[in-house]
């Protein structure tokens, strides 16, 4: 069965590469480059559903519907694992604006034995929504 | 002995029914004690400032993590500041401990000290929570290699070295084998402590979960498999 090896090793290859490369403007533009190949793809799957049989045969899967299946997989898996890095850098840039505003604003008690700042005034003290 | 070169790092995150006790014996022996609250919706914030600790306040809640990282921060910002502790708001952990960290720590072998449970007697933690912390330094070949026996204790003592290079950029609750991984990278002298962890029924409620344990483990592994 070709189709496996074919599967396996793709997602293993491009997983890596991935991981390794993510965030930088190349990757971005070869996943673009990637989504705009499965659009054509998918849309010629839809109008020549005998073609990608034909293309299914030859890498060993039974039918071109399986071949379509697999494929979608495939972009699943990666469509997850970009968004779950995206958040992750988002998350990060989050904390360090949070952190920044709260540094920013950092009390100090007025018993302090090391205050060299005045207390800030308190009319923060409400939880901010 | 004078800890007036320390400063206390405390997260804090809805703990209005305790934090009041546990700062004012903090403070008794630490006299500079910043609290992190990480956008409490109780009135920890105020207890905080009125028992006498310095006050830094997360406008939205981002973890323990980012709280630890925010508190070493304003804490490395301070004159003076040398000796830098994390501890836990929930009053697990004793004064004596930390104590006995510090002075190890100014005889200058060694720049970070982590507390532990697993020295002598571990009858007093839960046998659940045992097996999964020990889990957690099987499948980690950092703490393997640094010999650390107590992956998430929140107990830690440090010196500027340390401060100044901490880079916690994970939020929730992985930074402890961010730690970890931090002092293979940066090559600090890391040793442990036998600590006491009082475990209450309050921070038994509040703790680290058996279920919180399943998140770190699974934080861990994808941490350790992408090394970016």
């Amino acid at each position: 069965m070709l189709i496996q090896y074919l599967l396996i090793i793709g997602v293993a290859l491009l997983l890596v590469f991935f991981l390794r490369h993510h965030g930088t403007s190349r990757t971005a533009a070869w996943v673009k480059v990637g989504f705009v190949f499965f659009v054509i793809f998918s849309v010629l799957a839809v109008l020549r559903p005998g073609a990608v049989s034909v293309v299914a045969q030859w890498v060993g899967v039974g039918r071109g519907t399986d071949l379509l299946v697999y494929a979608m997989a495939a972009g699943f898996a990666f469509a997850s694992i970009n968004t779950y890095l995206r958040f992750k850098e988002l998350e990060g840039r989050y904390a360090q604006l949070a952190r920044a505003v709260a540094l920013r604003d950092s009390r100090v008690p007025e018993n302090a034995a090391t205050g060299e700042r005045e207390p800030e005034s308190d009319d923060d003290e409400k939880p901010r929504k | 002995m004078s800890y007036s070169d320390t400063w206390l790092i405390v997260p804090v995150y809805n703990e209005a029914e305790v934090l009041g006790d546990v700062l004012s014996e903090a403070l008794q022996t630490f006299p500079n004690i910043v609290c992190v609250d990480d956008g409490s919706r109780d009135d920890s914030a105020e207890i905080a400032l009125n028992s006498g600790a310095h006050l830094v306040q997360h406008p939205v809640n981002l973890g323990q993590g980012a709280a630890l990282q925010t508190g070493i921060e304003y804490a490395r910002s301070r004159p003076g500041a040398d000796y830098f502790v994390t501890f836990d708001s929930d009053g697990q952990h004793q004064v004596s401990d930390v104590k006995q960290m510090i002075d190890r720590l100014r005889l200058g072998e060694i720049d970070l000290c982590v507390g532990t449970r697993f020295h002598g007697d571990t009858d007093h933690i839960p046998w659940i929570k045992r097996l999964l912390l020990r889990t957690i330094v099987l499948l980690s070949p950092g703490l393997r290699t640094l010999q650390l026996t107590d992956a998430h204790n929140g107990l830690r003592v440090f010196n500027r070295t340390v401060a100044n290079q901490f880079n916690i950029t994970h939020n929730g609750m992985g930074h402890a084998s961010e730690i970890i991984a931090m002092a293979r990278r940066h090559g600090w002298r890391v040793a442990e402590s036998p600590v006491t962890i009082v475990y209450t029924e309050y921070s038994m409620a509040k703790g680290q979960s058996v279920i919180n344990g399943v998140n770190i483990l699974f934080e861990s592994i994808l941490r350790t498999s992408s090394r970016r």
